[in-house]
């Protein structure tokens, strides 16, 4: 784990803002996303970050403080 | 006082910011005009509202120009009128107010938006560049069917538009042999006088009168139609004026069929 | 030896517990109603009639953002006087008696808006949280609501009471930043609480009692506001309290600056008064220049807040780092992420700076006539008094409660997952309520769909904004219950503890020292603030009752409780235009 659990909760939480105004940014490039596409970006990045925050960090003791 | 730099630094963004908000909204008041509501439009006694020479006939009228006022009155849970047709690139001064309680007159999703106090007037200059079609919704808890109160509002392109009303009186029927006439009333709310022709169409016949309707004002025409040229018979009748229309049934009976014969 | 409040100060630790569940009550309560009417307006699913919609949302209001708030605001100032000056009220039974006069208000208030769906209860008051005349509750309406503010002036003067005691035993020091606090927020309530008053007691009561027959309705509405602003800065207030005395501590560090702390306290006093007429931009009968001063002092209140901002973060990086914290950013991860209380107040945190950028754009006197009454307000309000303040109160509550009670919480794991629904749950609902005010769908409104046309949204979809906001609604009322369940089982079921920390705040990095003592000149401060209110007010007052008159020029009572069918209304309404 590179940060606690409690951490990676509030990163997530922190993730619905973003992608539910990303959608919106998005249209304004002319890029319309469905509400299943942006679920299906949104679901995207929950996996990126939880594969980021489970990987063995290497001697990192940051983790352990938080 | 001990502040840190940092601190001090952020106190500076932060009338920066400040004062920029007030300069912004200072110039959009002095620089465009856009002007607030405010207490231009004085105070009425809900009572007398239909007595009050602007509110007793609510609508749209021509001031002159490009230039109209609309009178609107609020009550739970309508406008009168409902609906609001005014022509593109024109100037139009709302007045509003309410028999009861607080409302708003709202057009949605634009900044045309009072509330409509009662025993007060609002007053609200609109500018509309294009035609368009627009909801009205109060948006002001007006009691238990607060959610039903809602109007329109018409843009129309200017050469669709204008201030004429007409509206015609006349008899159903009528013996064969006898003159009837079909009056026609023709209104003008404009500021200036309506010179057109008025059309009766009945029958295969076609009778055309001109007429000068002054300006917020209306005048009365009398078509005379002689029924022997139409014989007995259901005869539709329409009369058109700058292209409203007025239409009824004119029914020609024998005079010895019923009637008291001098019809 | 544990040092928890219940031991320093137990019997005022019963006064506090008893506020404290009076809030939790409201808010369950209040909560509740909240997704009735979220899932009602949306249409996802309707089973009450429209026209009840609006005894729902009076309830909604009321208890929420009167009773929930400031309940929870006298016991946590009741704490925050006591701990900061280190003894308990001057005499217990007066704090009980304020305690019991606010919840018979609360009482009178809560069965007269019953009344509206309940026949049994010959009452109605569906007037919503403003009670704008011509609307007439029924009287019990009117003094449930007097009661319960003088319930809080009796709270204030409790405290004051008590400071008035400490300080002739320690004439020479500074007042300590909580009291500080606790003092300023009630000096601007009195000043404010004033114009509710005048509108109640002079105005609606006798009115709804038949004394005086008519009111002038744009007076007794800018006789609210007068109050009706400065009240969400009450609301605010105890939640700045917990982010400069308790988040700190919390991060494991100090407070930045307690000298800009007083000085947001004093601006705060001196500014939340005189801009009630941003909420009447729209009015008529108010003179634009006077709209124009409300907007320039609103326009400076962001200036407390902006600062509250930056010591707030500025606390919290120094806590991050006194725990090994490192970096321009990685410091954030070694912040206690897993303890609900601190999470839910950065959360809070957060959220406020969103709901302040909107607050600009309502305080900007043109941009507000696109966004005024539109469901944009109702997302802003949500994510101030509906986030900043109420998830700032429950994630306290995870620190104040073993405090009250000397037990564990019950499941702080739970807790945790409860603030951080909230702030999911809050994200989705106010998004699209904010999105769907810009295109027009207007706030108070049980069915805002209509049948003459329909509302266009520049991205999206009506019913993916309806869809959003009932997913929001359910996710937050779930919070609300995994809050009072946890509150519960903590208080019914949790095992007394001698693991409770000790009952302290947060230490600071600049102390009052740094200060100049006139910032604790309360009277000093307080006549520049009633300076202010006269000139921001009395020419507007004056000349409305100059136009109008004071008792308005013939107005006639609407009581809600006459239902009639808006058909026949048509009717009577043709019947008597010309």
């Amino acid at each position: 784990m590179r940060i606690s659990k409690g951490g990676l909760l509030v990163i997530m939480a922190f993730l619905t803002p973003l992608i539910v105004e990303l959608r919106t940014v998005l249209s304004w490039f002319g890029i319309r996303l469905s509400v299943v596409e942006t679920g299906a970006l949104g679901l995207a990045l929950i996996v990126a970050v939880l594969i980021w925050a489970m990987w063995p960090s290497n001697g990192d003791t940051e983790a352990k403080l938080a | 006082m001990n502040i840190h730099t940092y601190e001090k630094t952020w106190l500076a963004v932060a009338m920066v910011l400040i004062v920029g908000f007030i300069a912004t909204i200072t110039y959009g008041a002095v620089g465009p005009g856009i002007a607030m509501i405010d207490d231009d439009g004085g105070t009425i006694d809900p009572d007398t509202i239909n007595d009050d020479e602007r509110f007793s006939d609510p609508g749209v009228t021509h001031v002159g120009g490009n230039e109209y006022e609309a009178a609107v009155v609020a009550q739970a849970w309508a406008y009168t009128p409902s609906e609001i047709t005014v022509p593109a690139n024109s100037t139009v001064t709302f007045y509003v107010t309410s028999r009861d309680v607080t409302h708003s007159y709202t057009v949605a999703g634009t900044n045309v938006n009072t509330m409509v106090v009662p025993g007060q007037v609002s007053e609200m200059t609109v500018e509309f560049d294009e035609p368009g079609e627009y909801g009205i919704l109060c948006n002001e808890y007006c009691g238990a069917y607060h959610h039903t109160m809602e109007g329109k509002l018409n843009v129309v392109p200017e050469d669709e538009f204008d201030l004429t009303e007409l509206s015609t009186e006349a008899p159903d029927e009528a013996q064969l042999g006898n003159q009837t006439t079909i009056n026609t009333t023709v209104s003008n709310d404009m500021n200036y006088d309506l010179e057109t022709t008025a059309t009766l169409e009945i029958g295969n016949q076609t009778v055309e009168q001109d007429v000068t309707v002054p300006a917020h004002g209306s005048e009365t025409l009398e078509f005379a139609v002689d029924t022997t040229d139409f014989g007995t018979g259901d005869h539709d009748w329409t009369v058109t004026v700058d292209g409203h229309e007025g239409s009824g049934t004119l029914t020609v009976t024998n005079a010895t069929e019923g009637g008291d014969g001098d019809a | 030896m544990r040092n928890a409040y219940i031991d320093q100060f137990p019997e005022e630790a019963r006064v506090i517990r008893a506020a404290l569940w009076s809030s939790f009550l409201a808010l369950m309560i209040g909560g509740t109603l909240g997704l009735i009417q979220g899932l009602h307006r949306t249409n996802v699913l309707r089973f009450i009639p429209s026209q009840d919609y609006y005894t729902v949302l009076t309830a909604h209001g009321v208890l929420l953002v009167i009773t929930f708030t400031i309940f929870f605001l006298v016991g946590i100032f009741t704490w925050a006087v006591t701990t900061s000056l280190d003894r308990g009220v001057k005499d217990i039974r007066f704090t009980w008696g304020w305690y019991a006069m606010m919840s018979l208000g609360t009482l009178l208030v809560g069965v007269s808006i019953l009344g509206g769906v309940v026949d049994q209860i010959p009452m109605n008051a569906d007037v919503l949280y403003t009670f704008y005349s011509p609307f007439q509750a029924h009287p019990a309406f009117y003094v449930g609501f007097v009661l319960f503010v003088v319930g809080t002036w009796l709270a204030g003067f409790d405290w004051f009471r008590t400071w008035w005691a400490w300080k002739k035993d320690n004439p020479d020091e500074r007042i300590p930043l909580p009291t500080f606090m606790a003092l300023t927020t009630m000096l601007f309530w009195y000043l404010s609480s004033i114009g509710v008053a005048i509108s109640i007691l002079a105005f609606l009561l006798p009115w709804s009692l038949g004394i005086i027959d008519s009111v002038n309705p744009l007076l007794t509405r800018t006789l609210f506001w007068f109050f009706g602003h400065p009240v969400v800065y009450f609301w605010l207030m105890p939640a700045y309290m917990l982010w400069y005395t308790m988040l700190p501590k919390l991060s494991g560090g100090k407070l930045f600056s307690d000298p800009l702390a007083r000085v947001v306290f004093v601006l705060f006093l001196i500014l939340s008064t005189p801009v009630g007429i941003h909420h009447q931009y729209l009015d008529p009968g108010i003179a634009e220049g006077f709209k124009f001063i409300a907007m320039t002092n609103t326009m400076f209140l962001l200036l407390p807040s902006l600062l509250t901002a930056f010591t707030v973060v500025a606390s919290m990086e120094h806590g991050a780092r006194q725990r090994g914290g490192e970096g321009y950013l990685s410091w954030l991860k070694a912040l206690p992420w897993r303890d609900p209380a601190f999470t839910g107040m950065a959360l809070a945190g957060l959220m406020f700076a969103a709901g302040g950028f909107s607050g600009m754009i309502n305080a900007g006197l043109s941009i507000n006539y696109l966004v005024h009454n539109s469901w944009w307000v109702v997302g802003h309000f949500h994510l101030t008094v509906g986030t900043a303040v109420a998830l700032t109160f429950m994630a306290a509550s995870y620190w104040f409660i073993p405090q009250l009670t000397g037990k564990e919480i019950w499941n702080r794991s739970l807790g945790l997952v409860q603030v951080v629904l909230w702030f999911i749950g809050m994200t989705f609902m106010s998004n699209a309520m904010h999105r769907a005010g810009l295109f027009g769908i207007p706030r108070r409104t049980a069915e805002p769909q209509y049948e003459g046309f329909s509302f266009d949204p520049a991205v999206g979809t009506v019913a993916e904004i309806d869809a959003q906001v009932a997913l929001g609604a359910a996710l937050l009322t779930l919070s609300v219950y995994l809050f009072i369940t946890n509150m519960v089982l903590t208080t019914i079921g949790g095992s007394t503890s001698d693991a409770i920390p000790d009952n302290t705040y947060a230490g600071t990095l600049s102390g009052p020292e740094d200060s100049p003592a006139i910032i604790d000149n309360l009277k000093l401060w307080t006549s520049i603030a009633v300076v202010l209110v006269i000139i921001a007010y009395s020419l507007p007052l004056a000349s409305i009752i100059d136009a109008g008159g004071l008792f308005g020029p013939g107005i006639d009572p609407w009581k809600p409780s006459v239902v009639v069918d808006p058909s026949l209304v048509l009717e009577s309404v043709r019947g008597v235009m010309p």
